[in-house]
């Protein structure tokens, strides 16, 4: 009897086991079949010189090059507000807070990492709201809000992952550190700060990836379809993951639909770099 | 002087939530006046004829996580089962590789993917559109799938390396080790993982957007489009509604944030629980 | 003899749970002064409550007296207005095994020198070399001073922290078992410089090598489970015959 279920669940779990890999090769597999042959020069710039669009900034009107550009400044604009708050706010959970405190606070991040990133688009489209009724009647949703919004999501990874990376420091770089007569500050910033950078790091990487692949919050906070290369912070945009929802659901033509696995193509790549990188950071961190 | 701007980074990251959950209580209030309360819980969404009732998406939302879970769930288990013990050694690592790969894939390309292979599978064995609580569930459950193996993982990698010697010492094959010790012995483990996957489904909104076609009915069939609290939010938004519309939005979205917090409390109260024991 | 610390009715405890309770003892300037007793018996707990280390770790509970004489006056450690880093500064501390910082060779000292004391680059370095010239280790790493500390051998790494710990100028030295983790010569070579360094620092050295005190102790306490110290005078720890009655008593 024992002897049975044994066999049973070694047979399930082969199953299992066998079909992750499976569908992972279907996806990439469909993937490359439909979006390979689409993915030169003119999937980026279409019909536009690709060098009058990078040096001088010439309109793209069939690429992604808009799109790639829109989600490289949303992303950069995330690290700017996401990596200094999260990275603070890690190593003040880490090292400075106690009792009552720390408790809050880790319940709060921890909610904040619940949500799911719709609330977060919907605040966004909240705040504007409450914007347009109260002192600034004519704002609207842009690549800023996006960025905040993102931001908001982003958040509780870098805070955890900051948090983790130095409470996993061994107790006794804490100890020569104090020997030396260090402050408590000092000691933060010349000894558990460098140790833990690549933790650090790769917790960064993985909320930019976060913030690259987000569609839910984007959808309501500013992207559009047609807006070309952003042109300010309180403009609206175009973005790589939006620009595969909106082909998949409004594509005119067989073309416009490979261009959407093209660029699904394109961002998988990227996320999958990204992971690459985030996880190299790692390995080196348990070698040492 | 760094520890109190270090506190202030902390306090603002702390206090999103708050923010998050004030606006939407704020924008939700219009709705405790007169029978608008009444009116939204009713299961019929036709914003002409004045009627926002949003049953049918609370239903639907719940009807997709669990569903979801139901197929992710013992697939997840089966998969980090195989890696610790039921499978060869050698292929643990790269079928852990593989899971964080798919854990990396955006939610958009799964969207896509299946919108154009999955979908048109469905069409062709029903009569629908393929757009069908089906199709979202089978892509949603994909989706949860590495949330859930890499929790669970962790949580036996942690185990084995206490149990590892002492089940080989006494003579337990790798199987019964799992079978016998792992598995009961990180029963905690085995349910924060399912309320995670949960959470993880209740919240995403491309899946069931691109995939559920999105129609507010009650979910009756496996077969029959539906439209969940998330994708609800998505497309009053994109549509441009009357007031009226949006009012509902916020209700919607208060429902989800304390759908949310009611998962995190799940989760707290079973961890808490975890170290009072251990 | 001098004194250089005077503790009083000292007991610290971890989340609630006592490591030492109700110590008093005096320790002379100079030295060595061995600290011996069985693994458990508080003796790193009790060094550490010296220069207030215990405070870095979660759930310490310090109550009692600790005074040092640091330059000519008496310095009560736990007083309010005393500075912890100031005192760690000079009250410097060797561990167990080398617990060199992630950093180059000269970084490892001047690190401290720069941060903690806020000495200029050139004073820091030559610093540096003489705290490393004190612990005869300039020679030997002299050309490869941007070279990761953690390339250098055990013995070599111990005496680098050695070497880290004086360039800060302390005046009280606590050693925590610095030879527990090398090699027979290794550890000789510090035997060797903690004898020379006896007439500029008092030193206060845990050690679980009974031989060891014996050859170099100027004096000998044993502690007992966190409450008893006894001091041994030193024809009994000289005398092979009494240590090895005392040892008997400790296993």
């Amino acid at each position: 009897m024992a002897d049975r279920q044994e066999k049973l669940s070694v047979a399930f779990a082969w199953l299992s086991a066998l079909l992750v890999p499976a569908l992972l090769a279907m996806v990439t597999g469909f993937l490359l079949r439909r979006g390979l042959p689409s993915l030169q020069v003119a999937l980026w710039f279409g019909d536009t010189p690709p060098l009058a669009a990078l040096l001088h900034g010439a309109p793209v009107f069939d690429g992604i090059w808009p799109a790639c550009l829109g989600t490289l400044y949303l992303v950069a604009l995330v690290a700017l507000m996401a990596v200094p708050l999260g990275v603070a706010s890690g190593i003040f959970l880490a090292e400075y807070a106690g009792g009552r405190t720390k408790l809050a606070f880790s319940f709060c991040i921890e909610l904040l990492a619940g949500i799911p990133s719709i609330l977060m688009g919907l605040f966004g489209f909240a705040l504007i709201l409450f914007l347009r009724r109260s002192f600034a009647p004519e704002a609207n949703t842009c690549l800023l809000l996006s960025a905040f919004c993102l931001t908001l999501l982003v958040l509780p990874y870098l805070i955890s992952s900051t948090r983790l990376a130095i409470e996993s420091l061994p107790d006794a770089l804490r100890l020569t550190g104090a020997s030396l007569g260090l402050s408590h500050w000092q000691l933060i910033r010349r000894i558990l700060l460098p140790a833990s950078a690549p933790g650090i790091f790769s917790g960064v990487i993985l909320a930019i990836g976060r913030a690259a692949e987000d569609t839910a919050v984007i959808l309501m906070t500013g992207v559009v379809a047609n807006a070309g290369t952003p042109g300010s912070l309180t403009a609206k945009y175009e973005a790589l993951p939006f620009h595969i929802y909106y082909l998949a659901a409004e594509y005119q033509s067989p073309a416009e639909l490979a261009q959407a696995f093209a660029t699904a193509l394109v961002l998988l790549a990227l996320t999958g770099l990204l992971l690459l990188a985030a996880r190299r950071l790692q390995a080196g961190l348990e070698i040492k | 002087m760094a520890a109190r701007l270090l506190y202030c980074a902390a306090a603002v990251s702390a206090l999103a939530v708050l923010a998050i959950l004030a606006f939407l209580v704020y924008f939700s209030l219009p709705l405790f006046q007169g029978d608008q309360l009444a009116a939204l819980f009713s299961w019929h969404w036709r914003p002409l004829q004045n009627e926002f009732g949003i049953l049918p998406m609370i239903a639907a939302s719940l009807a997709l996580a669990v569903s979801s879970m139901l197929v992710a769930y013992p697939l997840a288990l089966g998969v980090c089962c195989f890696a610790h013990g039921l499978g060869p050694d050698w292929a643990a690592r790269p079928l852990l590789v593989a899971v964080r790969l798919m854990s990396s894939v955006p939610t958009v390309v799964y969207g896509l993917v299946a919108a154009f292979s999955l979908v048109p599978l469905i069409r062709g064995a029903s009569s629908g559109s393929g757009l069908c609580w089906l199709a979202a569930l089978l892509t949603l459950a994909v989706l949860a799938l590495p949330t859930i193996v890499l929790l669970l993982d962790n949580q036996f990698q942690r185990l084995e390396s206490e149990i590892r010697l002492t089940a080989a010492a006494l003579g337990l094959t790798r199987v019964q080790e799992m079978l016998q010790l792992t598995l009961p012995l990180s029963s905690r483990g085995l349910v924060m993982a399912a309320i995670l996957g949960f959470g993880r489904a209740l919240g995403d909104t491309l899946v069931p957007l691109m995939l559920a076609g999105n129609a507010p009915q009650p979910p009756l069939s496996l077969l029959d489009p539906m439209r969940t609290l998330t994708a609800h939010i998505a497309l009053v938004v994109a549509t441009d509604s009357q007031s009226a519309a949006y009012n509902s939005l916020f209700a919607c979205g208060l429902i989800l944030f304390l759908l949310t917090v009611l998962v995190n409390l799940g989760l707290r109260r079973i961890r808490t629980g975890a170290t009072a024991h251990g | 003899m001098k004194a250089a610390i005077r503790v009083e009715k000292l007991s610290v405890s971890f989340a609630g749970k006592h490591v030492i309770r109700h110590l008093s003892l005096e320790i002379a300037s100079g030295g060595p002064t061995f600290l011996v007793g069985r693994s458990g018996s508080g003796k790193t707990t009790l060094l550490r409550a010296l220069n207030r280390l215990n405070e870095c770790l979660p759930g310490c509970a310090t109550s009692g007296q600790v005074e040092l004489r640091l330059g000519e006056q008496w310095v009560d450690a736990y007083a309010a207005t005393t500075n912890v880093e100031n005192l760690r500064r000079r009250v410097g501390m060797v561990f167990q095994s080398p617990n060199v910082l992630p950093l180059s060779i000269l970084r490892n000292i001047e690190m401290p020198l720069k941060v903690a004391l806020s000495l200029p680059a050139d004073e820091a370095e030559a610093r540096a070399e003489q705290a490393l010239r004190e612990v005869h280790l300039w020679d030997e790493v002299k050309d490869r001073l941007s070279q990761a500390a953690s390339t250098l051998s055990g013995g070599q790494q111990q005496r680098l922290c050695l070497a880290r710990t004086l360039a800060l100028r302390p005046q009280i030295l606590l050693l925590d078992e610095p030879t527990a983790s090398l090699d027979f010569k290794a550890a000789q070579r510090i035997e060797d410089l903690l004898l020379e360094l006896k007439s500029r620092y008092t030193l206060l050295v845990v050690s679980h090598s009974l031989g060891q005190a014996r050859r170099i102790a100027e004096s000998l306490f044993v502690l007992h489970d966190g409450e008893r110290i006894e001091a041994l005078s030193k024809d009994v720890f000289q005398d092979r015959d009494a240590l090895f009655s005392v040892m008997d008593e400790l296993i």
